[in-house]
């Protein structure tokens, strides 16, 4: 039981460095350098910003 | 073979981008429009329980002949089914194409993720059928049992795997927000869902740990599996169908890493008042305040993005769903901040009011999201387009007003009932029958709610069986007629 418990605990533990890990990662990936270019990653030439896209086929003349 | 698409850049030729959206659309075709249907299914099955048990509230002899009829199986059996089939398995679908989308591949394993599905499937019916029969654990969110309850959590592992797979194929470049969020919820629930089972189910925890370990584990369900799941998706549809960037990215980003920070803190919140150590449930209440912070930090950039771009509810079936949600997130988490206090939890706890906060987050958030999310996913997979807009506006309303009737006559009548409670003069059962008006409402939304279902099933179905296409000129299925083609100035989009 005892047993049990400590694996219980060092998984959590584990699990909780893995979302520091994370956030670590992601500051040094340079995920928080650009965030208006972040934002925008949606978007491209085809579905560019400024076109909704709830129009599906796209309207075949604008291509 | 896994087709990796290439960063989108200044010079690309928008036809490539368009085949190469569309490959990976088409590509998740089988496996998620199957995690779609089955999904469905399990909501109309879930709808017919959660009736069932609603009417046995107030009318307690219906259906009450048969044992596996009773409330104390049904009710479960509704929980189980709405939770494990319809919004876990439409959680998927939507987090495996959003995923494609997002890493510019396509669908990666998809024999293995369409027998995941099946076996998701079964598992789920062996689960209700083994509640029904008499079997389940009587433990809140995890009544299946145990080897059905490890089976799901192999098969949560299994996409969660498949999920890593398709990240690590990604070109490099910016990782969006919303698979934060996903990513949140594939790797934290498969973890969870094995520590619930292990500390509660197999002797880990006992006496009262084994409830702050129930309610760690269910209150996670709700905060770190869907509401990751809804809000990353509304991250990605509301810019992506009103064609605008989120308002503030950094706001987002700040509301994914401090919802990571203090959610899972919440959960004895629902032991407010319990056989807990006072600073155990204190912890739970603080973390459940805290919450306020990533919780209008959503609100006000999903807020500010949709500023100008109201008037596209009126057409967009999707963004109406999907800002519905929104709202309902927003709503639903202050209201849970406010009722992990102990003055107000002393009033609403064990009362209707309870359920009524329940079904405002499970459904007017995050089924409400999934719904706009299946209204956006499914015609681009399968490139055939919605049947009938009068259905999808059935399905609106059934939904829309169905949750509303629910949400307010549960939460007027449990709050008094809560009052009625704390006042030892009123015998308990006088406060019973005050109730069963607004018991009789719920089941009133609960109908409408059904019809919303039935509409939107039948939607499904024509999507994904129908092989002739509907004889209209080709476009999109809207809810009005938009008003002229307004563009949106991109310099005004900033």
């Amino acid at each position: 039981m005892t047993r049990l418990l400590v694996a219980i605990i060092l998984v959590a533990v584990l699990f909780g460095l893995t979302a520091v890990a994370g956030l670590v990662w992601a500051i040094r990936r340079g995920q928080f350098r650009n965030l208006t270019a972040g934002a925008r990653s949606i978007f491209d030439n085809e579905e560019p910003v400024g076109r909704p896209t709830d129009a599906f086929p796209p309207p075949r003349e604008e291509e | 073979m896994v087709l990796a698409v290439q960063d989108p850049s200044e010079g690309a030729d928008p036809r490539q981008e368009l085949r190469s959206r569309a490959e990976i659309d088409r590509s998740c075709q089988g496996p998620v429009t199957l995690f779609v249907a089955s999904a469905v299914a399990w909501l109309l099955f879930g709808s017919l329980l959660a009736m069932a048990a609603s009417i046995k509230l107030h009318s307690p002899g219906f259906l009450s002949h048969h044992a596996w009829l009773t409330f104390g199986r049904v009710r479960p059996a509704h929980l189980n089914t709405v939770i494990y089939g319809w919004a876990a398995m439409v959680g998927i679908a939507a987090m495996l194409w959003l995923q494609t989308r997002l890493s510019r591949v396509t669908l990666v394993f998809p024999r293995l993720l369409t027998a995941i599905a099946w076996l998701w499937n079964l598992a789920v019916a062996a689960g209700t059928v083994a509640i029904l029969a008499g079997h389940g654990t009587g433990v809140e969110w995890i009544e299946f049992p145990v080897p059905v309850a490890l089976a799901l959590a192999l098969l949560f592992g299994a996409v969660g795997l498949v999920s890593f797979y398709t990240f690590a194929r990604r070109p490099p470049g910016h990782i969006y927000v919303t698979q934060w969020y996903l990513f949140g919820a594939i790797l934290w629930f498969p973890y969870l869902y094995l520590m619930a089972q292990l500390m509660i189910h197999l002797g880990g925890a006992t006496g009262v740990v084994q409830g702050s370990a129930n309610w760690w584990f269910a209150h996670n369900v709700l905060g770190l599996f869907l509401t990751p799941i809804g809000v990353g998706a509304v991250y990605y549809l509301i810019p992506k169908v009103i064609g605008r960037p989120i308002h503030s990215y950094y706001l987002s980003l700040l509301g994914f890493w401090s919802l990571a920070l203090f959610y899972n803190w919440a959960g004895t919140h629902h032991l407010v008042g319990g056989p807990l150590p006072a600073w155990l449930i204190s912890v739970g209440i603080v973390g459940s305040v805290m919450m306020f912070i990533p919780v209008t930090a959503v609100a006000i950039n999903h807020h500010l993005t949709m500023v100008g771009h109201f008037h596209m509810l009126r057409t967009s079936p999707t963004l109406r769903f999907v800002v519905f949600g929104g709202m309902s997130y927003t709503l639903v988490s202050f209201q849970g901040s406010l009722q992990a206090l102990r003055g107000v939890n002393e009033i609403s706890h064990f009362t209707h009011y309870t359920v009524a906060h329940a079904h405002l987050g499970v459904y007017a958030f995050y089924s409400m999201v999934m719904f706009g999310a299946v209204y956006y996913m499914l015609p681009r997979m399968t490139g055939r387009e919605w049947s009938s807009a009068r259905l999808i506006r059935i399905h609106f309303w059934g939904s829309a007003l169905g949750i509303a009737l629910y949400w307010g006559g549960l939460t007027w009548g449990g709050w008094l009932q809560g009052r009625m409670m704390n006042d030892a003069a009123i015998p308990f059962l006088d406060i019973v029958r005050f109730t069963i008006p607004f018991l009789w409402s719920r089941s009133f939304a609960g109908v409408l709610m059904t019809i919303g279902h039935v509409a939107f099933a039948v939607l499904v179905w024509r999507m994904l069986a129908g092989a002739r296409e509907p004889a209209r000129a080709p476009g999109p299925t809207l809810l009005g007629r938009p008003r002229g083609e307004r563009e949106i100035n991109p310099a005004e989009a900033q």
